[in-house]
């Protein structure tokens, strides 16, 4: 049993090195936050609800049944914001989950993305759906309408895995 | 499992990318291994890990003197080929161990279905409140005819949150028209985002790696919970195996939910359990890869949902690994109606069982995520939900619920107790209510001004939860409150006896368990 209670005890080492380096990197890359988020900040609701807004900029506290009734508070503001997967995005990676924060990163890039747009962009990336440009143009929409990069490497990847795996359209 | 087509499990890594992966060089990898290989493993340690015996990780598993974590750091840095070999050095009571240990939550629960054949949208109502009560923090409902989908996700909602406020629920249908319904808040969450272990099935599942990937980010970036679904058997009832094993094909599945950056997978045979359920070991493996996907850290809804045997015997046999052990949901669902009411095909449990499983949970002392409640307190509440739906139908402008139907759908056993309901004005309205843009917002607009403020105050509790979206988190559930318990705020930390979950010191819970009301004092026995 030693030997591998050697290599746990390295790779939790080495887990520990490597969460601090990428917290030393997002951080730089955080202008709205000065410090990162970490499990014990879980949940927002009940510990953090200053940091958790609407898109239109409302607080936690004011989504309140008088306000949905008066129309201060509309549909299109109970929705997540960019910055609050950003924050559930460091709990998670803190958690140990690094997969569910590029997942949220990539959520983040979607929240501006009209539903009926989304739905489409979804469909199109389905097999035999499209042509290679046709996803590439989706790819330069996510760029450059929807400042949504990580998005538009998604689709541009998919278009060449699609191109060499003959999941384009008239592929089937 | 370990069938013989199966590939050794191997890696090779070269400058940061994987070359082979379970003896296959990268040249030759379909969309699923590149995915996986891209996205689903953990490169640092790869290779290290790969080299480990099998045999010493499988026993790391069930011993309860390692700890999750540590088995994490190893499990998410293999192969899926490796890690059904892990799988396989385990026996059932193994198994039954390191679910235990690996369960993400701490707390054990479990999911129901609410559905009816003729889609009666007042019993759905009635059933959504009278399953909250018994304790399923998540429902899951769909249809017997497609167009009903807005009506009955609408139903279950209200339904859910007047049973319990902090229940959540979703609406199995079409992938699209899901994340529709989730984007107007008729639903919280979504479960039924298939993903299939060979890249033909998983074509003809008209999606790819890439899609399913893009749609878990969709579901995410409007707040809403969602897991993927897998389950043994999948690609061989669709025809594409490639000739190999159940568990090394889900075992595949399992690392594409994983790559995708998806909190959880609802695996375990699921609809398919016919398949695995007929071959020897078959049940065994569906724990392991039960056990498969809790290894990888993701949030597990067990299955012990399709019915595949008649026998009471082997109905019980299917659940118990997943009983035992407790899961995230150990069933997924269990169906709170009478079978025949499921429109999921019959679920293993359903609600005639309800007074066995309370007695299975108290005699073995086993939180098995539901407890009883009285005859009188089911029907209030199956009757408040029936007058607040009555109530938003009336407010959305949908085809009137009547006071009869109230009424029946209050004492309704199955929908054969319900008055018929007019199905063809129905889906009219229900495409209606989609053409005039209703959301979640006009549902608790109706609910208020006909004077059901609590369960008005529960919806829009639901819809304020997705603008905060602790809930996205690992195997989150909400208690009445809205306190989310999840693996982050409710890690599962058991190390073996007087460690993680203890039903005796969940007391609530446990007085519930054991106060079955048809128990006899034998003090009030008269002859």
């Amino acid at each position: 049993m030693s030997e591998i209670d050697d290599l746990v005890a390295k790779i939790v080492q080495q887990i520990g090195d490597n969460g601090s380096a990428s917290t030393t990197a997002s951080q730089s890359a955080t202008t709205t936050n000065e410090k990162e988020l970490k499990r014990n900040d879980y949940p927002l609701y009940s510990k953090h609800p200053e940091l958790v807004r609407s898109p239109s900029g409302k607080a936690l506290k004011d989504i309140t049944l008088d306000n949905v009734i008066n129309n201060n508070i509309k549909s299109n503001d109970l929705r997540i914001t960019p910055d609050t997967l950003r924050l559930q995005g460091e709990v998670a990676s803190d958690a140990g989950r690094d997969a569910i924060q590029r997942n949220f990163k990539r959520a983040a890039e979607l929240t501006s993305i009209p539903d009926a747009r989304l739905l489409e962009m979804y469909n199109a990336l389905r097999p035999y759906r499209s042509t290679k440009a046709e996803l590439l143009a989706i790819s330069s929409e996510l760029k450059d309408k929807y400042n949504a990069p990580v998005n538009a490497g998604w689709f541009a990847e998919a278009a060449d895995y699609y191109e060499s795996r003959k999941k384009l359209k008239g592929d089937n | 499992m370990m069938g013989p087509n199966d590939p050794k499990p191997s890696i090779k890594i070269e400058n940061g990318k994987v070359t082979e992966m379970d003896q296959k060089p990268a040249k030759d990898f379909d969309l699923i291994d590149l995915y996986i290989a891209k996205y689903g493993i953990k490169l640092e340690n790869a290779e290290k890990v790969m080299a480990m015996d099998s045999t010493k990780i499988a026993n790391m598993l069930c011993d309860p003197n390692v700890g999750r974590d540590d088995i994490i750091a190893l499990t998410t840095a293999m192969t899926p080929a490796k890690a059904e070999e892990v799988i396989s050095k385990l026996n059932f009571a193994e198994m039954i161990m390191a679910t235990q240990k690996m369960r993400p939550r701490r707390t054990p629960a479990t999911q129901c279905h609410v559905t009816n054949i003729r889609d009666n949208p007042v019993q759905i109502a009635a059933d959504a409140a009278d399953a909250a009560l018994r304790g399923f923090p998540e429902q899951e409902t769909t249809t017997a005819v497609a167009r009903y989908a807005p009506l009955n996700a609408i139903s279950l909602l209200v339904g859910a949150q007047t049973g319990r406020p902090g229940v959540i629920s979703q609406c199995s249908v079409e992938e699209a028209a899901e994340l529709n319904l989730g984007m107007r808040g008729f639903t919280g969450y979504a479960e039924t985002i298939s993903v299939y272990g060979t890249d033909k099935v998983f074509t003809d599942g008209d999606d790819t790696p890439w899609s399913k990937g893009f749609l878990a980010s969709c579901y995410a970036s409007r707040g809403l919970k969602m897991r993927f679904t897998s389950g043994s058997g999948s690609e061989v009832m669709m025809g594409y195996t490639e000739g190999k094993s159940m568990l090394y094909l889900e075992s595949r599945c399992i690392f594409i939910t994983k790559a995708s950056g998806v909190q959880g997978l609802q695996n375990g045979g699921v609809s398919c359990i016919g398949i695995p359920g007929s071959v020897p070991g078959g049940i065994r493996s569906v724990l392991g890869e039960n056990l498969l996907c809790m290894m990888l850290d993701l949030e597990c809804a067990s299955a012990n949902d399709q019915a595949f045997s008649h026998s009471d015997m082997r109905r019980t046999e299917r659940l118990l690994g997943q009983f035992i052990a407790g899961t995230d949901y150990i069933s997924s669902g269990y169906s709170s109606t009478p079978n025949y009411d499921n429109t999921f095909a019959g679920s293993n449990t359903d609600g005639l069982d309800y007074d066995d499983y309370y007695v299975m949970e108290r005699d073995l002392a086993i939180n098995g995520g539901i407890h009883p409640v009285t005859e009188d307190a089911i029907i209030k509440v199956r009757n408040k939900a029936a007058k607040a739906l009555q109530a938003v139908f009336e407010d959305l402008g949908l085809p009137k619920i009547t006071d009869e139907e109230v009424e029946a759908a209050t004492y309704a056993n199955t929908s054969k107790d319900m008055p018929d309901r007019n199905m063809v004005e129905d889906m009219k309205a229900a495409q209606d209510l989609m053409d005039r843009g209703i959301t979640a917002v006009d549902v608790v607009k109706a609910l208020y001004n006909h004077g059901f403020k609590d369960v008005a105050q529960a919806v829009l509790d639901l819809q304020k939860q997705k603008v905060c979206g602790d809930f996205l988190q690992t195997s989150a559930i909400f208690d009445e409150n809205w306190n989310v318990i999840s693996a982050v705020n409710d890690a599962n930390d058991y190390r073996g006896p007087g460690t993680g979950y203890r039903l005796e010191e969940d007391t609530d819970e446990w007085e519930r368990i054991k106060n079955i009301p048809f128990a006899i004092d034998p003090q009030h026995m008269q002859l």
